[in-house]
């Protein structure tokens, strides 16, 4: 399998991987000397093929990036290194395992502390400060998550800004991606675009979140598309 | 690291040599929080980002809809942006495509773009392949994709500005699929030495 995943750095650049390979290379590359330095070189040499099709969009269309932009939180540069590095080579999957917990407690207490003021507050802390919490960042369409996970507590804490509602009489839902096939993992909805939920889940070995727009009350399986999506 | 980075050089050939309007002194000032930079930024590489969005879209509202959460994706991640890790034009590039191919592959999109294709009566891949030959009929990219063999140029192409993946490619050239990946990957191999991108 690594054998294989060393030559997908250049299917990989031109983003010519289906989700699973992307997935599996984007868990790899950043750990292989070669393959980072593939990465680097083949998303240059891509650009270079894109300079040949510049293109302009209609004037309008910066005034609208500029509104919504204005209204858009910035991300923390404030990350430790480590944490960096992952999140810029892996924007579909930021994982940050024990060592970095502290770390983890220190950038999402600092930008969302204020914001805890739930009857339970005091369990998201404690998901939060769990030594075996990890965090996962979800990307999609709709902007994104960052789910935190307790396996020794079994719980999850869903935080999420700019959420758009999901649509009358509908909900979110979260699963595990797991090996084979998906598990529920709970429900959540924004408010005002916020998202702070705590979930308890069961026990599994899950490789990944997935979330799904689904009739309110929830569904079994999944009955629409994956609209967030990030490995654990 | 001493990179030869051939965007910035085609960039600086272009807008002289101004080294405050570099795109990654730019985009160091958008992370910042910026939004004078962010305007700047976006003058600079927004012919990039939107004629790589388009060419793999083909449909300009759509277009011009990924676009706008590009840039709003390059607002929110400018904190994050690592010279190292290449230039800053490459950066937006990669963005802007990801997002394309990740719009076009949802499967709405996917449908208005083969009624699209079918409307017109061309298959797919034809397409593609006819348009970026037309255009990249030009300079040192026409010569370094004409260092590539026809296979390997049509597979490479296929691939980015098709928005494929190779598995695709594979499907539609009729091709195994480890034909396809290794024509990539040699393909990109004789570009990124042709176009002097070199650790």
């Amino acid at each position: 399998m690594t054998d294989q995943l060393h030559h997908l750095a250049a299917a990989y650049a031109l983003d010519a991987l289906d989700i699973d390979e992307r997935r599996a290379f984007e868990a790899h590359y950043p750990t292989c000397d070669i393959c980072s330095r593939e990465v680097v070189e083949f998303r240059e040499t891509a650009a270079v093929l894109a300079e040949q099709s510049q293109a302009m969009p209609s004037p309008e269309l910066k005034d609208r990036i500029r509104d919504e932009v204005s209204r858009t939180r910035q991300l923390s540069p404030l990350l430790p290194e480590s944490v960096v590095r992952l999140s810029t080579r892996r924007p579909w999957r930021t994982t940050l395992l024990m060592g970095a917990a502290a770390a983890v407690i220190l950038v999402i207490g600092g930008v969302l502390g204020a914001l805890l003021n739930s009857s339970r507050t005091d369990d998201i802390d404690a998901v939060l400060a769990a030594p075996d919490a990890v965090v996962s960042s979800l990307d999609g369409d709709r902007g994104s998550l960052q789910v935190v996970w307790s396996p020794d507590r079994s719980q999850v804490v869903v935080f999420g800004n700019d959420v758009p509602a999901p649509g009358p009489a509908q909900t979110y839902e979260l699963w595990f991606l797991l090996d084979e096939g998906v598990a529920p993992a709970g429900l959540f909805d924004p408010d005002d675009g916020r998202v702070r939920v705590l979930l308890d889940v069961d026990d599994l070995d899950g490789r990944g979140w997935g979330v799904t727009i689904e009739p309110e009350g929830g569904s079994e399986m999944p009955t629409s598309d994956i609209v967030f999506v990030g490995e654990i | 690291m001493t990179r030869v980075n051939p965007v910035r050089r085609l960039r600086s050939v272009r807008a002289g040599p101004d080294p405050g309007s570099e795109p990654a002194d730019v985009l160091a000032r958008v992370g910042t929080g910026d939004s004078t930079a962010f305007d700047q930024f976006y003058d600079l590489t927004i012919a990039l980002t939107y004629g790589i969005v388009v060419k793999v879209m083909r449909d300009p509202a759509m277009a011009e809809e990924v676009v706008q959460e590009v840039y709003v994706e390059i607002w929110r991640l400018a904190p994050r942006y690592d010279p190292a890790k290449g230039s800053a034009r490459s950066w937006a590039a990669t963005i802007a495509h990801r997002r394309a191919v990740d719009r076009v592959r949802s499967e709405e999109a996917r449908r208005v773009r083969e009624e699209k294709v079918e409307r017109q009566s061309i298959a797919p891949y034809d397409t593609v392949a006819e348009e970026v030959s037309d255009r990249l009929e030009r300079g040192r990219v026409t010569r370094a994709l004409d260092t590539l063999s026809e296979s390997q140029r049509e597979a490479v192409t296929l691939a980015y500005f098709g928005g494929h993946t190779y598995r695709e490619v594979a499907a539609l050239l009729e091709l195994p699929e480890g034909t396809v990946k290794t024509r990539i990957r040699d393909g990109l191999i004789k570009l990124r030495d042709a176009f002097g991108v070199t650790p």
